[in-house]
């Protein structure tokens, strides 16, 4: 009886235990259903290609809408009855290079794949089909709208595998709002009465005489996101702060083309001492460093952080959900925040609108070797750089998202900007047609001289703005927030951080490191008692030292310098 | 005793003894059906369990997923030079088996206690609330649960409200908890018991009903005392349990887990909370080295390995009961 019992206790702990280190187990795997399966395999070739419907996968590597098809919007059906193509689009969901990595791995890709950040895994994997003979069959658009930047993209054995995102076309529209800038809550400007700011101690003063008044509401000076990479958002100040624009790891002298680093510069050192003394005054939000995204979001919505340094794109979220409370009930607008030029000093001319770069050649959309027909996707492409069909994935359909007036310039009426909110941006399909696909640049211009991103015509923008919008810009006399910024100088290589690298070249390692290394010492440096600064400081200096810097800054240089000839090649 | 009767007089060589190889094939024989119903398992073993093997030889090659096996070039053993040349990897080491040691020896030790606790309760009611309550974070997914962790450890979480209440924090000066390295370890223990104290207790409390309670009656009469009938009947009659348990648990001692590490991770506390799963990560799949990760998962398999036979070695000699 007894030896029965212990047998059976014996089988059931066997089993038990199993079923739970199998379950783990099954929770690690990433779950890989982008299957290329699902194009539709009645395409024959031939006989009327282009009204056979047809369905291809695409899958995005970057997180961001959620999955649906293109022809469940009103756009993506507009278009699929123009090619009888549907795209089925799946977006990211946790981390990219796993997703890749096992799609390279199974050697199964979707028809279609925009691989972001781990566009070289996926071109070392062979996984791209050259485009060339394509293009010259059918994409008459694709040349007229890439012209040379074709060229830039081309992988080294001189065959294009991938399009860039995007390509100046026409006359260039700036944008009416800097792509970066230290932001402040507009309560604190009103209340100080609109004084010009220009230097990180007078934004810095300004921020900590809010507060002291305003002790009882229990406030933050600063919050900065940390958050895996999008640390950056930290570690970028340094270069803004010297008048450079958002070259990456490095700021690039306009007349030498020397490309130099500065995560351990003097720039970084005042940077971090700045954020220390903020810190020590009890104004910096500690949790920075150790909050997510979503976290960090929440926190420039909840009306309490005054000040905080990012990129437009990157706090947008935050922007929107502020703008539309703002919209509803004015009283909330103090709550919202205004973009300054900020700088170490008043003589450095800041650098945070974006001015005419080049192309970006480390992102890009790619037909992979799993798609079944890749020339019905180019036609698609092809079609879908038409001038009217980019008219139509940004101003969507006459009379309905926009107008035209009698000197030919579009605009959008009050009820029209109404209604276009985040689920009508789903619905219409404006959404899933903003950036992941082939299109004209967001600065572009077209034929007839309007804008094609909605935002940059000057009509739609003025219209856009509430009262207390027009309020604040009055204020500083200035009809659109970048006036108040510093015209962009030509950089013909802009951004840095575009240029294409290999996996596992010391460039990428460098980076790595790089990433590694601030990442721990930059919130030791913050959150440092202010007579440990200096020391810790060094011992980050003795570490960044075993780095090789200088074959990253050579390499770097290298880069510019070829971008800035190809750009000088061009005209 | 009773078997080796059977066996002897039942076999088809009736008055010869069979021995060795053949007394094998005549236990095969009679088996057959169990043989039979087994070879599904084996074959579902042998594709998921020892074909993925052959993916070994990618860590002594520079791999290049676009290449054909017979393209790869082949480079030895860079790779585990790499790995045991560099200073991370002993950190990285010494971090997996530092959180593994502290998850098998908590792991056990509440939920064992747990489930003698629960095991006394005669409060069906009482019982059921404590044993759903307790196991259901086990049921959040760690996504989830990390930020749960993150809002109650940040400086204007509970954790720290609580210590300013209690005076033993100053205001403004709250701790960030994620923030200091040495912590990471006790967060990670900390969380790990919380989410799964219940789930583990499941194991220990099915085993205590299979103890005859003819036992417990005889030891009340004899006026042993509760804490008594605990450690003379429970404790011995789940012991099996417990020791396969741990053998198993040992041969994962390398494997400290993904998720926490990950989510709860940061670049202060890196040097504490960086596991050898985020170091393949990082350094492997992100930089698509998969012949890196490749060889440290060798690694890992390897010594857990030898880790399970060790243990179960220890098993032996202690006289307890074991896998195999």
């Amino acid at each position: 009886m007894l030896r029965k019992r212990k047998l059976a206790l014996l089988g059931l702990a066997a089993v038990l235990s199993f079923s739970v280190v199998t379950a783990c187990s099954g929770s690690k795997k990433e779950n890989n259903n982008a299957a290329p399966g699902t194009s539709s395999p009645g395409v024959s070739e031939g006989t009327e290609p282009k009204k056979d419907k047809a369905t291809f996968t695409i899958f995005n590597g970057v997180a961001g809408s959620k999955d649906g098809n293109t022809n469940e919007t009103t756009i993506g059906k507009m278009l699929e009855d123009q090619t009888g193509v549907n795209f089925k689009l799946e977006f990211l969901v946790g981390d990219l290079n796993t997703k890749i990595g096992t799609m390279i791995a199974s050697n199964e890709y979707p028809d279609v794949l925009i691989p972001d950040a781990a566009i070289e895994e996926v071109l070392n994997a062979g996984a791209f089909i050259p485009l060339d003979d394509l293009i010259d069959k059918y994409g008459p658009n694709i040349k007229r709208v890439y012209g040379k930047d074709l060229d830039q993209m081309r992988a080294k054995d001189g065959k294009l595998y991938v399009l860039p995102m995007s390509a100046q076309v026409g006359n260039f529209v700036p944008d009416p709002e800097p792509a970066a800038a230290f932001y402040i809550q507009r309560r604190v400007l009103e209340e100080a009465g609109y004084p010009k700011v220009r230097t990180l101690d007078q934004y810095l003063k300004l921020i900590e005489d809010f507060a002291n008044k305003h002790k009882d509401e229990n406030l933050t000076g600063m919050v900065t996101l940390t958050h895996d990479w999008r640390f950056f958002a930290t570690s970028n100040p340094p270069m803004h702060l010297m008048g450079y624009p958002n070259d990456g790891n490095v700021m690039v002298d306009v007349n030498t083309l020397e490309a130099k680093t500065y995560s351990a510069s003097d720039a970084a050192k005042k940077w971090l001492q700045a954020l220390n003394g903020l810190n020590a005054k009890g104004l910096f939000d500690k949790a920075s460093f150790v909050d997510n995204y979503d976290q960090y979001i929440a926190k420039l919505t909840s009306h309490k952080v005054l000040g905080f340094f990012d990129q437009r794109w990157q706090a947008a979220n935050a922007f929107n959900a502020l703008k539309d409370a703002a919209r509803k009930d004015p009283s909330q607008d103090a709550y919202n925040y205004f973009p300054l030029p900020i700088t170490f000093d008043e003589n450095i001319p800041d650098a945070y609108v974006d001015g005419l770069g080049s192309v970006i050649t480390n992102r890009g959309i790619g037909i992979t070797v799993s798609a079944k027909d890749p020339a019905r996707i180019i036609q698609y492409f092809d079609n879908l750089l038409k001038e009217e069909n980019q008219i139509l994935i940004s101003w969507g359909i006459k009379g309905e998202t926009y107008e035209v007036n009698e000197q030919g310039r579009f605009y959008r009426t009050k009820e029209q900007i109404d209604k276009i909110d985040e689920a009508f941006n789903q619905k219409f399909g404006f959404k899933y047609y903003s950036w992941n696909w082939p299109s004209y640049g967001a600065n572009s211009s077209f034929s007839d001289g309007n804008a094609k991103g909605v935002g940059y015509q000057p009509e739609v923008f003025q219209m856009s703005l509430t009262e207390a919008d027009q309020k604040i810009l009055d204020q500083y006399g200035i009809q659109t927030y970048t006036q108040l910024f510093a015209k962009p100088l030509e950089r013909p290589w802009y951004p840095a951080w575009g240029f294409a690298k290999d996996a596992k070249s010391p460039e990428a390692m460098w980076e790595t490191k790089k990433d590694e290394l601030t990442k721990k010492y930059y919130p030791k440096l913050v959150l440092a008692a202010s007579d440990k600064f200096d020391t810790i400081w060094n011992d980050f200096l003795k570490e960044f030292g075993k780095l090789d810097t200088a074959g990253y800054e050579k390499w770097t240089t290298e880069q510019v310098k070829k971008k800035v000839e190809a750009a000088q090649g061009n005209s | 005793m009773e078997t080796k009767a059977i066996l002897a007089t039942s076999g088809p060589a009736a008055n010869k003894k069979p021995k060795g190889i053949r007394l094998f094939f005549i236990k095969l024989a009679r088996q057959r059906a169990l043989v039979v119903m087994s070879v599904p398992f084996l074959i579902w073993l042998f594709i998921f369990k020892y074909v993925p093997i052959w993916g070994w030889t990618i860590a002594f090659q520079d791999y290049k997923p676009a290449l054909k096996f017979w393209d790869q070039t082949w480079i030895g053993f860079e790779h585990f030079k790499f790995l045991f040349g560099d200073e991370r990897f002993v950190r990285v080491l010494r971090n997996t088996l530092a959180m593994s040691s502290i998850n098998l020896v908590l792991g056990f030790v509440t939920a064992i206690v747990l489930a003698l606790l629960l095991n006394e309760i005669r409060q069906v009611a009482f019982k059921r609330t404590v044993q759903t309550i307790s196991y259901l974070p086990h049921f959040i997914s760690w996504v989830v649960a990390a930020s749960i962790i993150q809002t109650t450890l940040s400086p204007d979480g509970i954790l720290n409200q609580m210590l300013i209440w209690l005076g033993i924090v100053d205001k403004g000066n709250e701790i960030l908890f994620l923030g200091i390295p040495e912590y990471f370890w006790g967060i990670f223990g900390a969380s790990s018991v919380w989410k799964d104290i219940g789930w583990n207790t499941i194991v220990y409390l099915a085993a205590m009903t299979t103890i005859d309670p003819s036992q417990y009656e005889a030891a009340e009469i004899d006026g042993a005392s509760r804490l008594k009938r605990m450690r003379y009947i429970t404790l011995p009659g789940i012991k099996p349990v417990i020791v396969v348990l741990l053998i198993m648990n040992i041969g994962y001692l390398l494997e400290s887990g993904f998720e926490p590490q990950y989510l709860l991770g940061n670049g202060m506390n890196v040097d504490y909370s960086e596991n050898i799963d985020i170091f393949v990560l990082k350094y492997g799949i992100a930089q698509s080295n998969f012949s890196l990760s490749i060889a440290a998962g060798m690694f890992k398999t390897v010594v857990s390995f030898v880790l399970l036979f060790a243990a179960n070695h220890i098993a032996k000699r202690a006289g307890e009961s074991r896998l195999f």
